[in-house]
């Protein structure tokens, strides 16, 4: 059975962070904006940490691979839970614009 | 809805956290008992292994363990008290415990994944 | 990679019983042996251990928590200088003018049981390669 591998490019955090954020640029507003930042920031943050407990295990400096395999875990974790928070913000928000119409 | 949406960071961590302790200490442990085994007929070698207890209460994970020599070992002519059946019973322990831990881990792992994905649809 | 690091210590320590098994089946197999290449009787051979840094391919410096792992290695193969033993044969190819021939100081029975002993350190660091193995298995396993 092939080891799954995490769906997140660990090796480009920020990348993940921005593709999360808002098609078109478009800006919440209110306590869309805070739970969106939330989550991309916890996205970067899991993200970096799992960059380096990887790279610390890959250089034998004594990362243990359960510790690093978890980080892997957060940060995939964070990306999925980011990624529906989004989706859910633009969703509501493109309802509100119909709405307004 | 924005309160709810804060909680699922908190699902995973205070328990995965304490888990990943549990299995750090048991993996420091293990390395012990692999040398106190390769060290079996090493003269003047003194066991060694790691308070569990104490250093699991001392919740900061990544802090530096300490090894300490074991008390109440038989020492032998040569100065050596390792004992092949106190060594050979903790190989089996901890890496049972550390299976077990991983596996509440990964379950852990899962459920907050499909709570993630139950929100999906709503 | 601590967990690996351990692998080099049960490797070391399998290393080290195999050389005094080797050292202690030639003791035996040697017991009588009165003509060596080097002149005189077999004398017996004996392996010393000493705790040795596992050396492993891939940890730096700075291993984690617990410092360097502590394997083992031999550290000498002590010869036994002491005087044969001797015995009145006249009639043996080896004998002296007085009709002595030297023998080994050897103790077969000793060495079987130090034996038994080398194969059971040995067996263990092999369980203990295994139980790590599953360790690191298991870590592997948290990414399903």
């Amino acid at each position: 059975m092939a080891l799954p591998i995490a769906p997140i490019n660990i090796s480009a955090p920020v990348d993940i962070a921005s593709s999360i954020a808002m098609p078109g640029g478009a800006q919440p507003s209110g306590d869309f904006r805070g739970v969106l930042e939330g989550a991309i920031q916890k996205v970067e943050e899991t993200g970096n940490a799992a960059t380096k407990a990887v790279e610390g295990f890959l250089s034998g400096d004594g990362q243990e691979l359960h510790s690093a395999v978890l980080a892997v875990q957060r940060a995939d974790l964070a990306f999925e839970l980011g990624l529906q928070v989004r989706n859910k913000v633009v969703s509501a928000y493109q309802e509100i614009m119909r709405l307004q119409m | 809805m924005a309160t709810g949406l804060h909680e699922p960071w908190c699902m995973l961590d205070p328990l995965a956290n304490k888990l990943e302790h549990y299995m750090d200490l048991l993996s420091a442990r293990q390395k012990l008992v692999a040398s106190n085994i390769a060290n079996a007929d090493t003269p003047g070698y003194k066991t060694q292994d790691i308070d569990f207890q104490a250093e699991f209460l001392n919740a900061t994970a990544g802090a530096p363990v300490n090894p300490v020599e074991v008390r109440g070992l038989a020492v032998r002519n040569d100065g050596n008290n390792v004992s092949i059946d106190r060594e050979a019973r903790l190989l089996s322990e901890n890496a049972l415990r550390f299976s077990i831990a991983s596996n509440l881990m990964r379950d852990q792992i899962r459920s907050v994944k499909s709570a993630i994905e139950e929100g999906k649809s709503g | 990679m601590s967990l690996f690091s351990l692998l080099s210590v049960s490797e070391s320590g399998m290393t080290a019983q195999r050389a005094r098994a080797e050292l202690l089946v030639e003791n035996l197999a040697n017991a009588e042996t009165t003509r060596t290449p080097e002149g005189g009787p077999y004398r017996r051979k004996d392996a010393v251990f000493e705790t040795a840094p596992a050396d492993t391919p891939f940890s730096s410096v700075f291993e984690s928590q617990l410092g360097q792992p502590q394997g083992v290695r031999v550290s000498q193969v002590v010869v036994d200088d002491s005087e044969p033993e001797r015995r009145y044969m006249p009639g043996h190819p080896d004998a002296d003018k007085d009709g002595y021939v030297a023998f080994p100081r050897t103790n077969p029975a000793e060495d079987m049981v130090d034996l038994m002993g080398a194969s059971r350190g040995f067996e263990a660091n092999v369980s203990a390669i295994s139980a790590v193995k599953d360790m690191i298995q298991k870590s592997i396993d948290l990414l399903r």
